[in-house]
């Protein structure tokens, strides 16, 4: 493959969409399965793609970029693609199954706009690239549409979704009006001397963006759709939007700004302390586990948020280290809550009793995602809340930082009312729980990355501060 | 007029719309709120545009335009598919998912 072209692997995706798109056509009442399987194969060759691309690219005369950040984004929404699909082939859904390849249609051509928008350097392709990622998430979130919650999910997603798009957009108008032009470029020198005009855009996108991220208080509609929606498509929307979501963030803010980016840390901060206390403190109450998964996300999205408002080399590099580690976390618990649903049709707390007697190696699994996404030592997420701790107080944010390490305290607490369930109360059906071969080797791949990145973190954390030096160097 | 007459314009159509998304109950009031909000975008740009001299804020206005209308179109469906299961298109009845 000549992977000398910038959009080499965007045309790859376009393809595969198209090509599945084209399979829907004429298997018209096949089962859905062989559609899934390219699709698998599909992304899995365009991971590959990605992973042996260089950076350093432009096309369209500078609208598109192959940067390091962009690589980055790419890599991990692929990979994050990747595992969902591999989730979603274990789905026996049969209202699912039957319209299977419209689901994926719709999944590539989010996927799409996510890695148009890690290239993004101007205002236009990246609100385009942006609305691209969003919309097929609406209808995704309704997929399933006979059940009770799905299109009550997908209405209040799209409500506040928009909403924010349109905060989003309204905010681009102003970075317009005060560049003059739409090139991304154009905008650290207006933020050195403190244009009003764009300072007003900034802060409105800053805005809109939060609802994207589901910073507090803009995350109402995140428990809402995770408990509406299908597990496997839940486990990815909880990091690929997210990760998108800052690497927009990271492209307007930090990019090239350099001394001026300090700016925006006190907003920043102040996101991260009330999301880390309220999304802890809500997870709490919790009885389904993928409303617990929910609040404890909107608490992880605090700890990005903490790192980033160091607004150094290191807290960034940090940022992108947390997103990877709570990828496979985050994604595996996703994965576990979704074979426990299969066999028990539920998402209850309370059928999760007993399991580690019904299935060891299932509860096993469940226990270490659960312990990396509450840091304990020698799994990803020690290691990433020990740097963005480590970030901030490098740069003098000690409160911010102390508040972040009692809060996880807190959310070791109901963490572990998870695990308690699980190891010490007895089942109340002694049966184990049937886990399918691809969900299988979903979660063996979670806990594979967990485990390296916890065990030998060096290599991820070098390539990740070379991808914020970068940012930082840049005129 | 000068630059912030439309400037002005803009802002007093997005409190309104704002207003609206936030003050009605049927969804497809909210859904009307959301248009006026987007409309009030493609005000600010074709007014940066003109002042400017410069026309790719207008291409950005095209691109905001047809946007949105595939955005409504599903919101649309949606509200269609609620109504269905629910028989209701008031954005309080729809209360299933709590906690």
């Amino acid at each position: 493959m000549n992977t000398s072209y910038p959009l080499v692997i965007e045309s790859g995706l376009f393809t595969l969409l198209l090509a599945v798109f084209l399979l829907g056509l004429v298997r018209r009442r096949a089962d859905d399965l062989l559609a899934g399987w390219v699709t698998l194969v599909g992304l899995a060759g365009l991971t590959l793609a990605a992973w042996s691309a260089e950076p350093g690219r432009v096309a369209l005369e500078g609208s598109f970029v192959l940067d390091e950040l962009s690589l980055f984004g790419k890599r991990l929404f692929l990979l994050s693609g990747l595992l969902s699909v591999l989730a979603t082939l274990a789905m026996t859904h049969p209202s699912f199954r039957r319209r299977g390849t419209e689901y994926y249609v719709v999944f590539l051509a989010s996927l799409l706009g996510m890695l148009v928008l890690a290239s993004a350097r101007d205002l236009i392709v990246l609100f385009v690239a942006f609305e691209l990622m969003s919309i097929p998430l609406y209808f995704l979130t309704g997929f399933l549409k006979g059940e009770d919650a799905a299109p009550e999910g997908a209405m209040k997603f799209f409500l506040i979704g928009s909403i924010s798009s349109a905060v989003i957009l309204y905010g681009l108008s102003f970075v317009y009006g005060a560049a003059g032009t739409t090139n991304m470029a154009a905008i650290p020198p207006a933020v050195a001397v403190g244009d009003p005009l764009m300072l007003l855009g900034l802060g409105l996108m800053l805005g809109g963006l939060g609802f994207k991220i589901a910073a507090v208080p803009f995350h109402m509609w995140v428990p809402d759709t995770y408990e509406a929606a299908n597990t496997p498509f839940v486990a990815w929307i909880s990091i690929a939007p997210k990760a998108a979501g800052f690497v927009a963030i990271l492209r307007l803010y930090v990019e090239g700004v350099g001394e001026a980016a300090v700016l925006w840390v006190p907003l920043i901060a102040t996101l991260a302390a009330v999301s880390i206390v309220a999304g802890n403190l809500m997870a709490i109450p919790q009885k389904n586990i993928k409303r617990l998964l929910a609040y404890s996300g909107v608490a992880h999205i605090g700890y990005l948020l903490l790192g980033l408002a160091a607004m150094s080399v290191s807290g960034v590099g940090m940022v992108l280290f947390y997103l990877v580690a709570y990828l496979f976390g985050n994604m595996g618990a996703f994965f576990v809550v979704q074979a426990v649903n299969g066999a028990e049709q539920s998402d209850d707390v309370e059928a999760y009793r007993g399991l580690a007697r019904r299935s060891p190696m299932l509860a096993l699994s469940l226990l270490l995602f659960l312990l990396s996404l509450g840091g304990i030592p020698f799994m990803a997420g020690f290691w990433a809340k020990l740097f963005v701790f480590w970030a901030a107080i490098e740069q003098g944010m000690y409160l911010l930082a102390f508040l972040g390490a009692v809060l996880t305290v807190v959310a070791l607490y109901y963490y572990l009312v998870v695990a308690r369930r699980m190891y010490i109360e007895d089942p109340a059906v002694p049966t184990p729980i049937p886990v399918p071969a691809p969900l299988m080797v979903a979660i063996g791949g979670c806990l594979a990355g967990i485990i390296v990145m916890g065990v030998y973190p060096e290599p991820w954390v070098q390539a990740f501060l070379r991808v914020a030096l970068t940012l930082f160097s840049t005129n | 007029m000068g630059l912030y007459a439309y400037l002005s314009l803009a802002a007093v159509v997005f409190s309104i719309g704002l207003f609206g998304v936030m003050t009605r109950r049927n969804t497809v009031g909210i859904l009307l709120g959301i248009e006026l909000m987007l409309n009030a975008v493609n005000i600010n740009l074709v007014a940066f545009s003109r002042f400017h001299g410069e026309v790719t804020g207008m291409v950005l206005t095209v691109f905001a335009i047809c946007i949105t209308v595939a955005e409504v179109a599903l919101g649309l469906s949606i509200v269609i598919l609620l109504f269905r299961t629910r028989r209701t298109a008031m954005a309080d009845h729809v209360d299933w998912l709590k906690g």
